[in-house]
């Protein structure tokens, strides 16, 4: 049944290689071409579109989805190239069938076994640089020195407790450059805390607390959404967290710790 | 009501005067019989149901009342389709005659048999392409309705309330659309004859499972003006609990849904595995068979664990059990595993015979024979057996098990190797091939692009630290609309195109099948790809308002679903137009060698006249070298 790729043997130039072939030879051209471009082009959008990351965590997904493109982008290009290289030789328009194609390949073992390296091969390298990065994240959960919060989300608000320091707020301040723990939970249904420039997002689940860990590293205002729907005003579930100098950040705590003493 | 079955059909002397029992009914008294017993049980029910003075409890009578209204809706609507005639006769030991299971069958009465509980395959076949476009176009309407609400920033002028109820909506009808939009018309009115059969193996388990749906959906209607489903598709509890009214249709749906998923799974495995022709081997068998029975096996298992997990959302709304309560020792995150677990591999169930009918039309409008048609067969089985073990990637951030997120990275990046094989079949078979440029060949090249744009961003989101990042934004709506509707929709409506020849006697106007395939795949990419911006750049997915900072994307995006809306109304014009008058189809359109183009138009009630054997695989294409 399997008829290997191979020149008819009544061919003119029985040495002919399969990669002299003319539409080969037009694919390796549009590969060489695509790869690049769907590299660079599937790459920068996306990071791009991803803003200025505040976190070590965020730069290395950023890393990631940059690493991945690049990685795939052999593959992607390779399909395009040989898809656009069919759409380009052999159309036919009208209503009846085109003649047969001059072959009967049904197989290639080699194009077969080199399509399935390839890809156990890639799919492996996301896997390790996926574990690689995790690893290196949820180390900071580990962190003694890390200042805890714990989070409590309700419909359809934000609070945040500094425990020891008797201050609640529903807009978070952080110190810059110091690892923090949060400690997730919800009072109704499922909310998912997510510090969108920090690249970390935990849900919030009722009767259970749930981790995360994030070391901001740089100073600014930015996005906490709620990434799991939780009912009327899902969309409006969002605040900000202040990411500080120490100095600031103590004096904030010590305006919050007497304002709330004085109420 | 059972009196009214009691009655047998011909024998009594009162019936011969009279229409038998089996021949006067239809959808209309299935429709009044279920719209009858809703209501007396409602009202039954509000009347003797038990007050209770504590508040709590006078919701769990609220929904007590409507859960029982739906069961008597759907009791109601199948005694009145006929569904229980065959096995109460059955009990009674008189079992239907042959002219009665002709009449079964659809002999003889023209476009009436399209209304009742038809067992002809061929009927059950059209049945299902008009309600898969019945409910595609509400779907879509609601998609429009999404997605003009969200065309600028800041609120749009639908109630957060409302857009909730209608997203959830969108998302479940079309879940339901796109898991029927490919075994359910051409699983049902291609598969047997393909195969060489004159009917399913069950034929009166093919009429079920279709009216089955049909009794599913006046519930999912019902819900949505009694508060709606506010939960998204996903429900998850405890939202689904603290949800209105409205939960209850969404659980009755699922629950008759799944009845009909595993009704219509047991009967086309069955057709497949006992029924083929003579000689079909399973070498020979074509690669769309495959596909129909990798995804309805792979429903047997994923959509028991939907209707268990709706039942106990049901009993924890209507009767205050805990199965997903926390405070009372439940836990959401079983909830989100039982729902997982049916939600990951019915992602294949959709995508799967979709991709496989495109590999059934390749060779045809290539005219050379399948590419690799064994590593076709272990792609689809690779899929199949991984998506079993990865439903957990849904959980990774739910806090559920952190440990067990390496686990399901591996299983989940696993799963791109038989994907893989599948773009490796697809492309090869288009190599060296000759490209007879129709609708159906096209949509294979707008599938290598959709689902390699789909799948790529799938690695992303498999990646647990990525995934941290992109869960819920934006970009994972993106993502599984590449999958389920720039792949699977792509190849549905490519079989349609395809097999509308043979369905209706009647070609498919070529010109509105282009037109229509350019407004798709033009808008259905522009659409998306402003949304995986605006998910990278941090939007939520399911919310009514947005920051002034996403209103780029999102402009685009419904700037493309309205050319997607276009492009579906052109498709449906064809679909009516070429129905009624377009050119009469010759016997083999397409010059393909599968059995379905072996019967004449239009099609005999028992297909074949003497049943076919095969003595070869349907893909011998190409000129043989000397």
């Amino acid at each position: 049944m399997a008829i290997e790729v191979s020149t008819p043997e009544n061919s003119q130039a029985p040495s002919a290689k399969w990669w002299k072939k003319a539409d080969v030879k037009q694919t390796l051209l549009l590969w060489i071409i695509l790869t690049p471009i769907i590299g660079y082009v599937g790459s920068e959008v996306q990071v791009r579109s991803m803003g200025a990351p505040a976190s070590e965590v965020m730069a290395s997904v950023k890393s990631l989805m940059r690493i991945f493109t690049w990685a795939v982008s052999p593959v992607a290009a390779l399909v395009a190239a040989m898809a656009l290289t069919t759409l380009m030789s052999k159309r036919h328009y009208g209503d009846m069938p085109p003649e047969d194609a001059d072959h009967q390949i049904r197989n290639s073992p080699r194009a077969s076994a080199t399509w399935l390296v390839v890809s156990t091969l890639l799919c492996l390298f996301a896997l390790i640089a996926g574990l690689v990065v995790q690893q290196k994240d949820s180390k900071s959960i580990l962190d003694a020195k890390a200042m805890n919060i714990n989070v409590t989300g309700q419909q359809w608000i934000w609070n945040f407790d500094y425990p020891g320091k008797g201050v609640r707020s529903e807009v978070l301040y952080l110190p810059v450059d110091k690892p923090v723990i949060f400690h997730i939970t919800s009072k109704d249904v499922n909310h998912s805390f997510w510090i969108v420039q920090m690249g970390i997002k935990m849900d919030a689940n009722p009767g259970y607390i749930t981790e995360a860990a994030v070391t901001p590293n740089k100073i600014g205002v930015f996005d906490i959404r709620c990434a799991e729907l939780c009912g009327l005003l899902h969309a409006y579930m969002q605040t900000k967290v202040h990411v500080v100098s120490q100095a600031d950040y103590d004096a904030w705590l010590a305006d919050r710790a007497a304002l709330e003493g004085a109420a | 009501m059972t009196t009214l079955m009691d009655r047998p059909a011909s024998a009594s002397g009162e019936a011969s005067s009279k229409r038998p029992l089996i021949e006067r009914l239809n959808i209309f008294t299935a429709l009044g019989l279920g719209a009858v017993s809703a209501i007396v049980v409602w009202q039954l029910a509000l009347k003797y149901l038990p007050q209770n003075a504590d508040t709590a409890f006078f919701f769990n009578r609220e929904d007590k009342i409507s859960l029982l209204s739906l069961i008597a809706w759907f009791v109601g609507f199948m005694v009145g389709i006929g569904a229980l005639i065959g096995p109460f006769r059955w009990l009674m030991g008189k079992d239907l005659s042959h002219e009665e299971n002709m009449f079964l069958a659809g002999k003889d009465q023209g476009v009436k048999r399209y209304f009742r509980y038809t067992t002809d395959h061929k009927v059950v076949g059209i049945q299902y392409v008009v309600i898969t476009i019945i409910i595609f176009f509400v779907a879509g309407v609601l998609a429009m309705l999404i997605r003009t609400n969200l065309g600028k920033a800041g609120g749009g002028w639908i109630q957060p309330q409302t857009y909730n109820a209608i997203v959830g909506w969108h998302g479940i009808m079309m879940i339901v659309a796109t898991i029927i939009m490919v075994t359910g018309p051409f699983g049902n009115f291609i598969m047997p004859i393909m195969i060489g059969a004159r009917d399913m193996a069950f034929p009166r388990l093919n009429a079920l499972s279709f009216w089955l749906i049909v009794a599913a959906i006046p519930p999912v209607f019902i819900s949505f003006f009694t508060g709606g489903i506010t939960t998204g598709w996903t429900a998850y509890n405890p939202l689904a609990s603290q949800a209105g009214l409205g939960m209850n249709g969404y659980i009755a749906f699922i629950c008759i849904f799944a009845i009909s998923t595993m009704v219509s799974g047991a009967n086309i495995t069955t057709t497949v595995v006992k029924m083929r022709a003579k000689g079909m081997t399973w070498n020979r068998t074509p690669i769309f068979i495959y596909g129909v029975v990798a995804s309805v096996a792979l429903a047997l298992p994923a959509f028991p664990v939907f209707f268990l997990s709706q039942i106990m959302s049901g009993l924890d709304r209507a009767f205050a059990t805990s199965f997903y309560n926390s405070a009372a020792g439940g836990s959401g995150w079983l909830y989100e595993n039982l729902f997982w677990i049916m939600g990951h591999p019915e992602v294949y169930v959709i995508l799967i015979p979709a991709v496989a009918a495109l590999m059934e039309m390749a060779p045809v409008f290539t005219r050379r024979p399948l590419f690799s048609f064994n590593l076709a067969i272990l792609g689809i089985a690779g899929i199949s057996g991984l998506s079993i073990l990865v439903w957990a990637h849904h959980m990774y951030i739910s806090g559920w098990a952190p440990l067990l997120n390496a686990p399901f990275m591996l299983t989940t990046e696993l799963i791109s190797i038989p994907t893989g094989m599948l773009f490796l079949v697809l492309v090869g078979t288009l190599w060296r091939g000759r490209v007879w440029m129709t609708m159906p060949l096209m949509s294979i090249y707008a599938l290598l692009w959709n689902f390699m744009i789909g799948g790529i961003t799938g690695i992303y989101l498999s990646d647990v630290p990525a995934d941290s990042f992109l869960h819920g934004s934006m970009y994972v709506t993106a993502h599984f609309h590449y999958t389920l509707m720039g792949a699977g929709l792509t190849g549905a409506l490519a079989s349609l195109v395809y097999w509308f020849p043979k369905m209706t006697g009647r070609m498919f106007d070529t010109r509105l099948s282009w037109i229509s395939f350019w407004l798709v795949q033009i808008g259905f990419n522009v659409a998306f790809i402003g949304m995986f911006m605006v998910g990278l750049a941090g939007q939520p997915r399911r919310v009514e308002a947005y920051a002034e900072i996403f209103s780029r994307g999102n402009m685009v995006t419904t700037m493309g679903a309205y050319t997607i809306m276009a492009g579906m109304l052109v498709l449906l014009h064809g679909v009516i137009s070429s129905w009624r008058s377009g050119v009469p189809a010759p016997m083999n359109p397409w010059q393909a060698k599968t059995l379905e183009w072996t019967v004449p138009n239009p099609i005999p009630l028992e297909n074949f006249a003497v049943l076919p054997v095969v003595t070869s695989d349907p893909y011998g294409y190409g000129k043989v070298q000397q």
